[in-house]
This record gives C-alpha cells, sequence and structure tokens, in this order.
C-alpha cells in the first residue's frame, strides 16, 4: 500500500485517534474543539438557546 | 507538562482532599457512584428547565463523585468486580439523564432539529461505550476514539457555563461517530491479525 502525504496522515490520525491523554496532539485537538464551540457564530449553527454573542464578544467588550 | 496535563494537575489538589475526607468517613464507593447519578439527574433537570449554569454547577458536584469512586475503593481496599460494573452501568445512566434533560429542552421550544441532534449523540455516546465493552470481551484492550466520557462531561459543563450548548452537541456527536468507527476499525484489524485459536 502506498503511504500516505503528510496532510492526509494528519488527517487520519485525527480520524483514527489512538493518541493519549496528556500528550500534545490531545492539547491540539482540545485547543480546536475549544475554538469551534467558542468562535462559530450562534446563527451558523442555529442553536435555539443563545442569546449572546459569546465568551469571545464578552471578553472583547471589556477591551473598548 | 502539556496544557490539558496541568489543568488535571491543579485540579487534582482539592479531589484529593475530597478523596481523603471519604475515606476518613469510610463512604462505601459503591455509595459514592449512586450518589453521582441521582445528583446527575438534577444538573438534567436544571439542562431541561434551561439553568445552564446551575446545570453546570451540579455536573461539577457529580462528576467529583463519579470521579473519586474508583480511587476511594483503591485507598478502602474495595475494589470488586461488581463494583467496576456497578460504575459503567451507573455512568451510563447518569450519561442519558443529561442527554435527556436537553432534549426536553429543545422539544418544549419547538426545535425538533436539535431534539434529533442531541438523540443521535446520545446514540453514539452510548454505542462509543458498548463498542468498547463489546469488543473487550474479543480482544485485550480497546481504547482507541478521541470522545470518551470525561471528554464529554468537561464539554456538557463547558457548554453549560458558556450557553453554547448547540456547538457542544455537534461536537460530541460528530466525534463520537469518529470513536465509534475507530473501535470497529480497531478490532476488526485486531480480529483479523490475531492467530487462528487451536482446534479444539
Amino acid at each position: 500500500m502506498k503511504p500516505l502525504t503528510l496532510p492526509l496522515r494528519i488527517l487520519w490520525n485525527a480520524f483514527f485517534w489512538t493518541y493519549e491523554r496528556t500528550t500534545w496532539q490531545y492539547d491540539i485537538m482540545v485547543i480546536a474543539i475549544l475554538a469551534f464551540v467558542w468562535l462559530t457564530p450562534p446563527e451558523l449553527l442555529n442553536d435555539p438557546m443563545v442569546t449572546d454573542q459569546g465568551p469571545i464578544a464578552w471578553a472583547l467588550s471589556f477591551l473598548d | 507538562m502539556t496544557f490539558t496535563g496541568l489543568i488535571g494537575y491543579l485540579c487534582m489538589f482539592p479531589l484529593r482532599a475530597i478523596i481523603a475526607a471519604c475515606v476518613a468517613l469510610r463512604i462505601h464507593p459503591n455509595i459514592l457512584t449512586f450518589l453521582g447519578v441521582l445528583i446527575n439527574v438534577a444538573a438534567a433537570w436544571a439542562l431541561g428547565q434551561a439553568h445552564f449554569i446551575t446545570a453546570g454547577v451540579i455536573m461539577i458536584v457529580a462528576n467529583i463523585f463519579d470521579f473519586i469512586d474508583g480511587k476511594v475503593a483503591r485507598e478502602l481496599n474495595a475494589e470488586t468486580k461488581f463494583g467496576g460494573f456497578w460504575d459503567s452501568v451507573i455512568d451510563r445512566f447518569s450519561d442519558i439523564a443529561l442527554f435527556l434533560g436537553l432534549i426536553y429542552l429543545y422539544s418544549t421550544r419547538g426545535r425538533t432539529d436539535y431534539v434529533m441532534i442531541t438523540a443521535i449523540t446520545m446514540m453514539f455516546a452510548i454505542m462509543t461505550s458498548y463498542t468498547r465493552a463489546r469488543a473487550e470481551s474479543l480482544i485485550a484492550k480497546c481504547k482507541v476514539g478521541f470522545m470518551e466520557r470525561p471528554e464529554r462531561i468537561v464539554l456538557f459543563m463547558i457548554g453549560a457555563f458558556t450557553n453554547r450548548m448547540g456547538a457542544v452537541m455537534w461536537v460530541i456527536g460528530v466525534l463520537s461517530v469518529f470513536t465509534v468507527a475507530d473501535r470497529i476499525i480497531y478490532t476488526y484489524r485486531e480480529l483479523r491479525d490475531a492467530p487462528p485459536e487451536p482446534a479444539a
């Protein structure tokens, strides 16, 4: 079988997850998940409960 | 030390004190497990009422019980096979309770789309546990896939405290599908590559 190219290998390793907790790969996954949860505009997901712009907008309001 | 390792290390300080208190009071670990599910039902009720911050606080308390029961059992020398079984079964009830709280909430808001997303996420969360349990009756270990119970619980808390339950349901759902697929692929490969059993 032909070896996977680097981007495909990264994708495959993210899908076929074999890393332990407290590894740098785990940290990157956690950061990606938190970024999705906090940075995705609620309108995009049509979230029925969201009435605000979220923690990022809340943090930015302190800087204004 | 990694970022998640540091968070785990810091969380262990208060938990060690709670474990020591439970050991000193000689509270049976199975009782701690059961208290955990009861408190999780309260968290589910709070989710159902859209009291997300309250639900988040209750989830923290409930999951302290979930987390320490095994450690208290070890300290008290009270580890039993039944304790492990009881813990796994009760954990599934806790999981389902939280999802049902959200399903109730979305149904009262008339949001069939999120009722379905949450229901499908619940199905794959349960299948994540089932695939591992069933696989480990055939192979030695099947600990692959990202979205296990601790990740689910932490995400529930993040969703509750920051009012991002919709995004959290998507993340848990998609990553649970991957986790179930990982476990099926891993078990298939392990069984395919295993040496044939000698004939009886």
